[in-house]
């Protein structure tokens, strides 16, 4: 495999990550997101997983490069004899080309404005936004709902124009110990800030882990800082444990 | 590099990756309609072929043609982010392919709703790539995933083929062969394995020589 990644990751991006990275999606995972099969709201995990993790960056590149090639090869099928005209008649209509380099100049500060805005409530909401994959902040709402969920866990549903899946955000609190639950569905969890452990492992900033259904875990997260984390869920989880008929963690999310 | 190469002199179907690669960057920089016309009469055959031949929907002359104007108009739009450093013109224009592919399914899907922040750029984003130059990219040799392509073993690399290409799931493809699903993905891991090393094989190879 490729060493790359975690050789150079220190000096090119050493504000970035501290811990290196190391639980990714699997390769048929990534495979599935890079042709575009994975649905949409699993593919909004690994999307973010990938801004974080070079390795993953490297191995979607490789896809990337044997899409091109295959496309290189494929046999040709001749085109209509109007196509390109056609063409150039849209790209008139869309704008000239230097109306279309001042618009885009225009509009870049315009959306990094709106992304500063909603960084700036993400804060508020006790979100330190500036670490956060591009396509994250991207879907950082105006503002942000947390829900109670115990005295240790959190969530703030996030809107992804879609409703197979739910996707949220869920903040441990330092040392708190989620109740022990089990999955319908499958679970993708990403790890944004702090970290967290369960019975498998420790988990840091850009891992990514999948859960499936009828696994059974219980995280706590560490003592010195609060754990936001990005979960992709199928199905609502039931609770397993002692509490579990009190206090269900994810019942109340409800796909945006 | 081909930077010297005069374009009239390229035969067709022997072009050079750097080829397209410069004409792409030109499109980008100075917005050069020759080029475009070349990068065109290149690759919307291309495209349409592989419309026709790889997409999981049964694929009308029309929507192949529709494909290829969507397709070509965003790389005339995105080139001024093209990176050449980066990627070559074929996998790039591949990717922008791949996103309109994404987007048409999409729009035809029933679980989505209209509101959404992202878009399918946001989510299959090519330039928030953070990490330094992915040194496969910078060899810039299609042949050489081409090649490593050819020799998979057979089922390996139509496993590939029906989930990379096609842009099928695993468990679609499962049910179609009627294959078990833990064949299905072992056929694309292993594949993707054997890519992998003969690629890195080939990378050595031209570093020793
Ligand atoms: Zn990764």
């Amino acid at each position: 495999m490729n060493h790359l990644a975690s050789s150079q990751s220190t000096s090119s991006n050493a504000s970035a990550q501290q811990a290196p990275i190391n639980h990714h999606p699997d390769a048929n995972m990534l495979v599935e997101y890079a042709s575009g099969s994975l649905s949409w709201g699993l593919s909004i995990a690994v999307s973010a997983h990938l801004q974080l993790c070079q390795h993953c960056q490297q191995q979607h590149a490789k896809l990337s490069a044997l899409g091109g090639s295959y496309l290189s090869d494929t046999p040709k099928e001749a085109v209509n004899d109007d196509a390109f005209s056609r063409l150039l008649d849209s790209i008139d209509k869309v704008s000239n080309p230097a109306q279309h380099k001042a618009a885009a100049h225009k509009a870049a500060p315009q959306n990094e404005q709106a992304i500063m805005h909603t960084m700036a409530n993400a804060k508020k909401a006790g979100i330190k936004a500036e670490h956060l994959p591009r396509v994250v902040k991207k879907l950082l709402p105006p503002q942000l709902r947390w829900q109670k969920i115990s005295n240790a866990l959190k969530s703030a549903r996030l809107i992804t124009g879609q409703g197979e899946h739910e996707v949220a955000f869920h903040k441990i609190s330092k040392g708190g110990k989620v109740v022990e639950h089990d999955h319908r569905g499958l679970e993708v969890t990403l790890v944004l800030e702090g970290s967290f452990s369960d019975e498998e492992g420790i988990y840091c900033p850009g891992d990514f882990l999948i859960k499936e259904p009828g696994q059974i875990h219980r995280p706590t997260a560490s003592q010195n800082q609060d754990c936001l984390c990005l979960s992709v869920c199928e199905a609502p989880v039931k609770v397993t444990g002692l509490l579990g008929a009190f206090i269900n963690p994810f019942l109340s999310i409800k796909p945006a | 590099m081909s930077t010297t190469t005069p374009l009239t002199a390229v035969k067709p179907g022997e072009q050079r990756t750097d080829t397209w690669s410069e004409l792409l960057g030109r499109v980008g920089k100075i917005q050069d309609q020759k080029a475009f016309k070349q990068l065109f009469d290149h690759f919307a055959p291309l495209i349409k072929g592989f419309c026709l031949n790889n997409t999981n929907q049964s694929f009308g002359n029309d929507a192949a043609e529709e494909i290829v104007q969507e397709v070509m108009l965003k790389v005339w739009q995105k080139a001024p982010s093209y990176d050449p450093s980066k990627a070559a013109a074929s996998t790039w224009i591949y990717t922008v392919m791949r996103n309109a592919r994404i987007d048409m399914m999409r729009r035809n899907k029933r679980h989505q709703t209209d509101n959404s922040p992202i878009e399918v750029d946001d989510l299959w984003d090519e330039d928030s790539t953070t990490g330094p130059v992915v040194q496969f990219q910078r060899l810039r040799d299609e042949e050489v995933v081409q090649a490593s392509f050819k020799i998979l073993p057979n089922e390996q690399r139509q496993a590939l083929t029906e989930v990379y290409m096609k842009g099928k799931s695993h468990s679609e493809v499962a049910n179609e062969t009627g294959l078990p699903l833990g064949t299905v993905k072992s056929r694309v891991r292993m594949g993707l394995q054997k890519l992998q090393a003969h690629i890195a094989g080939t990378a050595h190879a031209k570093v020793q020589a």
